[in-house]
């Protein structure tokens, strides 16, 4: 489902590469952790799977296309299979809940009916089916979240990338927001998280690749977080 | 596509940079209200130099059957071929002349009949008919100041019944023409150089208030275009308000200045009327208001979204 294939980001300027020969192989319906220090390249190799950037050498797969020569008008069909979550929800303040969902489906060209369908449905899932017509500053950090995952499955994308999903929130709820993504990813959709969350990680034991100063260090399915910090 | 995001993006886009867009508006219009001038007064001299020649020519009318001028060279009546052929001689060998162009009797009767009044061309026995207007040449020169020369040379040759040379008249009021038409256009530069930048800073800040919305429509695949449709669309209103606003002042202009004030003055110039109205509006070479208006909106705001939304 994703790809990488000694792939190698360099930002410009002096330094080492964020990503150094980077190879790796995602299968479809799998759940990945991505851990490592600050600077360890996880939020670039995310950007590369969203084409937000391209690589300086290598080659990036998603669903079997290679992404990085892509058309640049092709992008937004691979951004409605990939969904994304980030540490800071990204909501928008002035929309209710059921509006930022809906938004999502909106400006792919979704029609009306399909998006009176799916939306309820999807905040069901999420859980806050009572509070669609709430706005976001009326949640708590928890629900936030959940609304921001529901948006980013909403269209029922392949790959769900979440960065940092549980970095603004206590243990508890980062709890609840896992068994969500959990839930998303039993229904078949790939699912990569990067996190500094060794308490999730541990808990909920998936395939651990952890990223050190751009290179692959380990790999290791059902792993632990595996290092202080 | 569903357009009712677009729509209300567009509304609220509409309503909270309302200054801005006034100010894009109101620029556009004077901008384009003095291009539009431009254009006219550009048709004006073009009209005026076909009906009575530039400042560089003069008309050697040549006799007819019974000339008004009483001329001895008119003597033999209608002017032959090889009297003709003798002016034109004269006409060629000067270095004076740049180029000359005969103008049969017909051609030069058609002119004259949008300038003389129109009574004189109606009735049974008309003050002016086809076989009194004589032929001519009309003589365009090298110089507008040096035609002594060809004039010496061609008047007092049979054939020649009179030699019209306006060039002094003329010149003033091309010279007038030529200074009015340059200073609205370059006023009209100027000013749509201001709007230019005042577009550009308007979609600054339209996608500076957007950007959340901006980043998370390019995260979720909405299409570029799809993104940039309520810049373009935006630019698109005030463009068409500017373009109707500068339409209804030009068309004033028409109607008060030159139709109801100086074509009932000034008969001896033919005016131009409304067709040259839509020319200036709709034209294509120079291009028209409503062309220029849309495109200096919406051509910057295509290249400026691609820089501040780029997918």
């Amino acid at each position: 489902m994703i790809r990488f294939e000694k792939v190698t980001k360099k930002y410009p300027g002096p330094g080492n590469p964020a990503l150094d020969q980077v190879t790796l192989d995602i299968d479809k319906g799998e759940f990945v952790y991505l851990v490592g220090t600050s600077g360890s390249g996880k939020s670039t190799a995310l950007r590369l799977v969203l084409r937000e950037l391209r690589p300086t050498a290598g080659r990036v797969y998603v669903a079997g296309k290679e992404i990085n020569r892509m058309a640049g008008w092709k992008v937004p069909r691979l951004r409605r299979q990939v969904g994304t979550v980030f540490q800071d929800f990204r909501l928008l303040p002035n929309k209710t809940v059921a509006e930022n969902v809906a938004f999502a489906l909106q400006v792919i060209g979704k029609s009306k009916r399909e998006i009176t369908r799916t939306v309820p449905a999807t905040l069901e899932m999420v859980g806050l089916k009572d509070k669609s017509e709430r706005m976001p500053d009326e949640l708590s950090g928890g629900e936030q979240q959940r609304v921001a995952v529901a948006r980013a499955f909403v269209n029922r994308p392949m790959i769900l990338i979440a960065d940092e999903p549980t970095g603004n929130l206590d243990p508890s709820t980062s709890v609840g927001i896992m068994k969500l993504l959990e839930e998303i990813n039993e229904t078949g959709t790939t699912v990569v998280m990067a996190t500094h969350d060794h308490g999730i990680v541990d808990q909920f034991r998936k395939r651990v690749i952890e990223l050190e100063h751009g290179r692959v260090v380990r790999d290791e399915a059902a792993g632990s977080y595996g290092f202080q910090h | 596509m569903q357009l009712r995001y677009v729509f209300s993006e567009l509304r609220t886009g509409l309503r909270r940079n309302l200054t801005m867009h006034l100010a894009v508006i109101l620029t556009l219009f004077v901008s384009l209200t003095l291009a539009g001038c431009g254009i006219l007064l550009q048709r004006q001299a073009d009209k005026t130099s076909e009906t009575l020649g530039s400042e560089l020519q003069i008309l050697v009318n040549l006799c007819t059957v019974d000339d008004p001028s009483g001329a001895p060279q008119c003597a033999g009546g209608e002017v032959t071929d090889q009297q003709r052929e003798r002016i034109e001689e004269e006409i060629e060998a000067s270095p004076e002349v740049a180029s000359y162009e005969y103008q049969t009797k017909e051609e030069g009767y058609e002119k004259a009949q949008e300038i003389l009044p129109e009574e004189v061309f109606e009735g049974s026995d008309p003050v002016v008919t086809v076989d009194d207007w004589p032929s001519a040449y009309w003589v365009t020169l090298e110089q507008p100041d040096e035609a002594d020369g060809v004039i010496s040379a061609v008047e007092g040759l049979d054939g020649v019944s009179s030699i019209k040379d306006q060039r002094e008249a003329l010149g003033q009021i091309f010279g007038i023409m030529t200074a009015l038409k340059y200073g609205s256009w370059i006023g009209s530069g100027f000013l749509l150089l201001a709007a230019l930048l005042l577009v550009a800073n308007t979609i600054r800040l339209a996608a500076m208030a957007r950007r959340r919305e901006i980043g998370i429509m390019r995260l979720v695949g909405a299409s570029t275009l799809y993104i940039a449709l309520p810049f373009l669309l935006e630019a698109l209103v005030t463009a068409i308000v500017g373009v109707a606003l500068a339409s209804g002042a030009l068309a004033a202009f028409q109607y008060f200045a030159i139709e109801t004030g100086m074509a009932e003055v000034v008969t001896f110039l033919p005016w131009i009327d409304w067709s040259d109205y839509l020319q200036a509006i709709f034209g294509l070479v120079p291009p028209g208001i409503a062309l220029l208006g849309p495109a200096l909106t919406v051509i910057p705001t295509l290249l400026l979204t691609r820089k501040y939304i780029k997918v």
